[in-house]
């Protein structure tokens, strides 16, 4: 019985969420202890045979920028076998579709711009006043995971796994590993776990050299072939149950990246030291670029540290999920991000989970709204909104029900609000008169379906 | 010296650890779906990808994310 309840005792600690399965064997084994201490007796588990074997997690996501940005429809899966012996084999399967515009880096102008688009094949015009978007922001991504656990040893717990994706222009693959151990009466959980990736970029076109500028359509004299980064992530995690109804977890990870990390589509505008407006230039017979703007550049190593803490709180039927993320980087950036979700049920079988995100960041140290011609090019520089200082914030409202044939359905509607601005010593002349920062707004909706056979 | 350090806060921890907790019949609680450190894998994996591709951090919960060019 000890090592039954050992068993069940397993997953409340685990990071992987259990299974509707293990749910019932551990409301089975309790009431069986329970039943044991009180010296009754109690019969086999009636639905022994029955318990599921398959785990279905489906679920559809619409994401939606708003001012003709990106826009992602997703399906995502996370299929699970069930063996004997806890073993389990979960194969998960996303199709993203991308669509939209996304910044090019460039910064807004009074007058009309024209640009290469990064293809090298064609060329497009921003009206005057408007922040320049490359508009021809279109993927689809297919990511396949495939990841094994199984208990080592009547306390360990061990997972491998595997994952590829691929885009037009980008191939990730993966392999992950980590290993789990239960100690105090399996209220204390150490964990270690390692990801390494390599993924290769191909981008459209080919890669630009970095602070080279972006030529006329048909010229790619500064193109080179295809580029390639490893990252490697170490986590270690512990997580401890503090009292009947409270959990509590930390992890640290280091995160270290070397080899090609620009966007291969980012250019910076090279600007007058004075008027703060962008360097003209005659764009060639078949179109090109109105002005000058060179290609980012980004250190080729990047080593992140990040610090997470979670709490569960049961209070009453409510459920409180408030977790805390501190991030640093050799980049100079720092973030913190809050998130708060509060499950209230309502009746037996179905709940409500307003959620709550507050992120802040500060920007990279070669973060640049634009480059200055009068002073000599520095080592870095990106003006990629993401690099930038900002805060986002997310509100949203999650709506979960149990269908009467057991199976779980939910929905949810989020909101993600991205406010940013430029460290005033960046700013330049006429620049100190434009909306140099592209907020962002965005609409998240995710249906998920989860059965259990 | 920063070995020894964490060493020793990692035993600290855990000593202040085996105070703390619950007896094996004093799970129910814990072992409900919605008390699971990550409830919904999904909708996790869902926002590890979004904040991924429009923040310049990532993971935390589990490892960094990415496998995608959108960063």
């Amino acid at each position: 019985m000890a090592v039954g309840l050992a068993a069940a005792g397993v997953d409340v600690t685990r990071m992987k969420a259990p299974t509707r399965k293990n749910d019932r064997s551990i409301s089975a084994t309790l009431a069986a202890a329970t039943c044991a201490l009180l010296g009754t007796t109690v019969a086999a588990p009636v639905d022994a045979q029955e318990e599921p074997k398959w785990d279905f997690n489906t679920s559809l996501l619409y994401y939606g920028e708003d001012e003709g940005r990106v826009q992602d429809a997703s399906f995502k899966s996370i299929i699970r076998r069930l063996f004997a012996d806890d073993r389990t084999l979960s194969i998960g399967l996303t199709v993203d579709t991308l669509t939209g515009a996304t910044p090019s880096g460039a910064i807004r102008q009074d007058g009309p711009q024209s640009f290469t688009r990064p293809s090298g094949s064609s060329s497009y015009t921003e009206p005057g006043g408007k922040l320049p978007l490359d508009d021809t922001f279109r993927d689809t991504r297919l990511a396949i995971t495939a990841g094994w656990q199984q208990p080592a040893g009547e306390k360990g717990l061990l997972s491998a796994g595997v994952s590829v994706s691929k885009e037009y222009d980008y191939l990730h693959t993966g392999v992950n590993a980590s290993y789990a151990h239960d100690f105090n009466n399996r209220n204390t959980t150490l964990s270690a776990g390692f990801a390494f990736a390599n993924d290769s970029i191909e981008p459209v076109g080919g890669a630009p050299i970095p602070f080279t500028n972006m030529l006329d359509v048909g010229d790619t004299s500064n193109r080179v072939g295809d580029q390639d980064k490893d990252v490697l992530d170490i986590v270690f995690g512990v997580s401890q149950v503090v009292s009947k109804n409270l959990l509590i977890q930390a992890n640290y990870s280091l995160s270290q990246s070397d080899g090609y990390l620009n966007n291969p589509y980012k250019v910076l505008s090279l600007v007058d030291g004075v008027s703060g407006d962008t360097l003209p230039r005659t764009p060639g017979p078949n179109g090109g670029p109105s002005g000058q703007f060179l290609f980012e550049s980004r250190p080729d190593e990047r080593t992140q540290h990040s610090l997470y803490t979670q709490a569960k709180y049961y209070m009453n039927g409510k459920v409180l999920d408030a977790s805390y993320r501190y991030m640093t980087d050799d980049w100079e950036i720092d973030s913190h991000t809050l998130d708060v979700r509060y499950r209230v049920p309502i009746g037996e079988s179905s709940y409500v989970e307003p959620h709550l995100r507050y992120y802040t960041q500060s920007e990279a140290e070669f973060y640049r709204l634009s480059l200055d011609s009068s002073a000599a090019l520095p080592a870095y520089a990106s003006s990629d909104y993401r690099l930038g200082n900002f805060d986002g914030i997310t509100a949203g409202l999650k709506y979960g029900w149990k269908t009467r044939n057991d199976n779980d359905m939910s929905l949810r509607v989020e909101w993600y609000q991205q406010a940013g601005t430029v460290p005033t010593g960046q700013i330049v002349g006429n620049q100190a008169s434009r909306d140099n920062y592209p907020d962002l707004n965005a609409l998240i909706v995710q249906f998920s379906y989860r059965f259990s056979r | 010296m920063k070995l020894r350090i964490a060493a020793v806060s990692l035993l600290l921890i855990c000593a202040g650890c085996t105070s703390m907790g619950v007896q094996p019949w004093e799970r129910e609680i814990l072992a409900k779906e919605e008390m699971q450190l990550t409830v919904d894998p999904l909708e996790a994996a869902t926002d590890d990808h979004i904040y991924f591709s429009k923040e310049a951090s990532s993971g935390g919960r589990g490892f960094g994310g990415g496998g995608c060019g959108c960063n």
